[in-house]
């Protein structure tokens, strides 16, 4: 019977749903707009990052549109919510690569999302532009970093440290890769610049009492302490150390303090003279900074100070506008070879050059002290930091077919 | 090792179970006097601490805004037992199930309400020294505080006329209401009582951890499995319970490493657990 049905019908329904298609399938149209996915934790313990993440890449889009779209295409953003869990992050990228067929994906906070994510736009071919600081080391043709590397912010850090306070380090870091990567990575450099580690402590993310952290401190005598605290409850770290009385005998400093606001929760006093190395804070002086902070301001108030990773995926949708406009084409891999040919972008954070070998940028390094308003005082600027270890080991040019995650030599 | 290293450890290791009892109270008193197990416990630890910070931000003295917290915390478990709890009488696991789902409202509730970031109010600046190693004098006072909470608590579940009722109500409802004992009314005002305990936790530790919408999810880890390891008596098994495994979890921290101490912690809460199914004082024959 149903066979019966299928002979009589279906010759003329398949040529149907031909037709269909044919009227369906995608032709890039002048006139139709150019489609980005962005995927974010706009809800959940990650949303302090995603929030202002996806508020940077509106306001970009914006921009873009308002002086008429990128190439003569207007952009339009299809906005997901991975809601701080990991699994969504693998749906959305999904759905956004095959259902909307979009040109750029600008998506992901932890390494563990843009983990996630990267087979997936590395089978659909589409550019991919993860934009927080991290550990460092992802390279594939796909993939493009707009946030600073570890490598990048620590030897900074380590360098000024061991200048600053003295040449004893201790380390205290959270239990998975972030932390892993980052304290041997200030290992490496403790060596380069004449200094020690005397003592490390690999935190679980759910401590929240670091008494015996701090009586280890104490006995291991550090010059400085290098804290990288992730999370909220990471952030009471920097109360206690300091109700303890160290923050008089012990530098405390820091690649990620401030990159969540954690300025804002810690009270001023047990802040105070935290140094951070970001590759971004609103304090940053410079007219394309002002001009930013002005449009910002207006399109979202005052409440929260601006953090890096917003100015990171801001700068990464313009970025990805240049080199469309200059491919003439959102074709994804003339748009790769575009990114690829030393884009340079004069941003919020400074002039920025995005690497052809490494996908990573070429940027500044600040070195900013906390004052006692809930706010940093931008003491240094190193200019041009290159992302060292990517530059070394990822070379997506000469070796286009790599993808891979490095990790530092000894881990 | 000097001695002076060894009697800070030992300090600061007491301030650490002091800290877990504290966020542990309200969970164990509810359920040893109710046989209820509130998942929202951490919310609430949560609820108590934005109470305290808002209190503070508009004047109040921290002393006054704890016990604010506190009462404001009590009310809302008031509120909490009368509309959900009392329903699902005799249904544990349909119990966990609301409570689960009331903690996920709060917690998204703190998070639309207040943002992801709010300014926290900052520990006292002071230490207590022994000779060259020094710890918050905060911290220390949190052992009196915890200290205190215990005593507090003795008192008021053995000397008072609400103790002696709620007990009974507890180990024979149709006896005690035979003597005129109202057990749906104890059973409120003992959640309102769990519901302080844990305001008045996130409160009173609202200085060592700035008030999140998360905050309370890492604290209730540990006060659940204490509870569990503690059995039946919400006083004297909670107490015995913390007072060993987190102290020696916290030397463990201080002589080797935090991964180790969390190590130490779990795994003997396990072992405890394979020899008493029911918790330590399962065999013991004091009353609470």
């Amino acid at each position: 019977m149903l066979r019966r049905t299928w002979t009589k019908v279906g010759p003329r329904s398949l040529l149907c749903v031909l037709a269909l298609g044919a009227g369906l399938a995608p032709q890039a149209n002048a006139a139709d707009p150019l489609k980005i996915g962005a995927i974010f934790d706009l809800t959940g313990d990650l949303n302090i990052y995603g929030v202002q993440q996806m508020r940077g890449l509106r306001l970009a889009v914006a921009e873009l549109n308002a002086a008429g779209g990128v190439g003569g295409r207007r952009v339009e953003v299809i906005e997901s919510d991975a809601q701080s869990e990991q699994a969504k992050y693998t749906q959305y990228a999904n759905t956004l690569v095959m259902r909307d067929r979009i040109s750029a994906l600008f998506a992901g906070l932890t390494s563990s999302a843009r983990e996630a994510i990267r087979p997936i736009v590395r089978r659909s071919n589409t550019p991919y532009f993860y934009t927080s600081l991290y550990e460092g080391g992802a390279c594939d043709k796909q993939t493009f970093v707009t946030g600073p590397s570890a490598s990048q912010q620590l030897s900074v850090l380590v360098e000024w440290a061991i200048k600053t306070y003295g040449p004893r380090i201790y380390i205290m870091a959270p239990d998975y890769n972030f932390g892993t990567i980052s304290a041997s990575w200030v290992a490496h450099y403790a060596q380069k610049f004449g200094g020690t580690v005397v003592g490390t402590d690999l935190l679980p993310l759910t401590v929240t009492d670091f008494s015996s952290t701090i009586q280890k401190i104490q006995r291991a005598k550090p010059d400085f302490v290098v804290a990288l605290p992730v999370g909220a409850n990471q952030t009471g770290f920097i109360e206690q150390f300091s109700a303890a009385g160290l923050k008089d005998k012990v530098g405390l400093v820091s690649t990620n303090y401030g990159s969540g606001n954690q300025q804002v929760v810690v009270s001023p006093e047990a802040g105070k003279d935290i140094v951070a190395f970001p590759e971004y804070m609103m304090w940053v002086n410079n007219p394309e900074n002002d001009a930013f902070r002005q449009k910002w301001e207006q399109a979202y108030g005052t409440d929260e100070p601006i953090i890096g990773t917003a100015v990171d995926t801001y700068n990464a949708v313009l970025l990805w506008a240049k080199a469309v406009e200059k491919a003439g084409t959102a074709d994804a891999a003339q748009v790769i070879e575009a990114l690829e040919s030393g884009l340079t972008l004069e941003a919020p954070n400074g002039l920025v050059t995005l690497l052809p070998q490494s996908h990573h940028l070429q940027m500044n390094i600040y070195v900013a002290r906390a004052n006692t308003q809930r706010g940093f005082d931008i003491i240094e600027t190193r200019p041009a930091v290159l992302p060292s270890f990517e530059s070394e080991v990822c070379d997506l040019i000469g070796k286009p077919k790599t993808a891979k995650h490095f990790t530092p030599p000894g881990l | 090792m000097t001695l002076d290293y060894i009697a800070i450890a030992i300090l600061s290791s007491l301030s650490t179970a002091s800290i877990l009892l504290i966020a542990t109270l309200g969970l164990a008193i509810v359920f040893g006097l109710m046989g209820v197990i509130n998942l929202a416990h951490g919310e609430m630890i949560m609820f108590g601490a934005y109470a305290a910070l808002l209190s503070t931000r508009l004047g109040v003295p921290f002393p006054l805004a704890v016990l604010l917290a506190t009462g404001a915390t009590a009310l809302f478990g008031a509120v909490v037992e009368i509309l959900i709890i009392r329903r699902l009488y005799g249904r544990m696991l349909d119990t966990m199930l609301a409570t689960w789902g009331l903690s996920l409202a709060l917690y998204q509730s703190a998070v639309l309400a207040f943002g992801s970031v709010t300014p926290g109010i900052g520990m006292p600046q002071m230490t207590v020294r022994i000779g060259q190693y020094g710890v918050s004098a905060y911290m220390v006072f949190l052992i009196f505080v915890a200290v205190s909470c215990v005593a507090g608590l003795f008192w008021l579940l053995t000397r008072t006329g609400y103790g002696i009722m709620a007990r009974a109500a507890i180990a024979d409802a149709e006896t005690a209401s035979a003597i005129g004992i109202e057990s749906s009314r104890m059973n409120t005002v003992t959640f309102a009582l769990g519901a302080g305990l844990a305001g008045f936790a996130g409160a009173i530790l609202l200085p060592v951890f700035p008030a999140t919408p998360s905050m309370g999810f890492a604290l209730a880890i540990k006060a659940f499995l204490a509870v569990v390891v503690a059995g039946p008596l919400p006083l004297s098994g909670t107490v015995t319970a913390i007072g060993t495994l987190g102290t020696a979890g916290g030397i463990t921290s201080s002589i080797w490493s935090t991964a180790a101490g969390d190590l130490f912690f779990f795994g003997t809460t396990i072992l405890i657990l394979r020899l008493w199914p029911n918790g330590i004082s399962s065999l013991w024959r004091y009353k609470l």
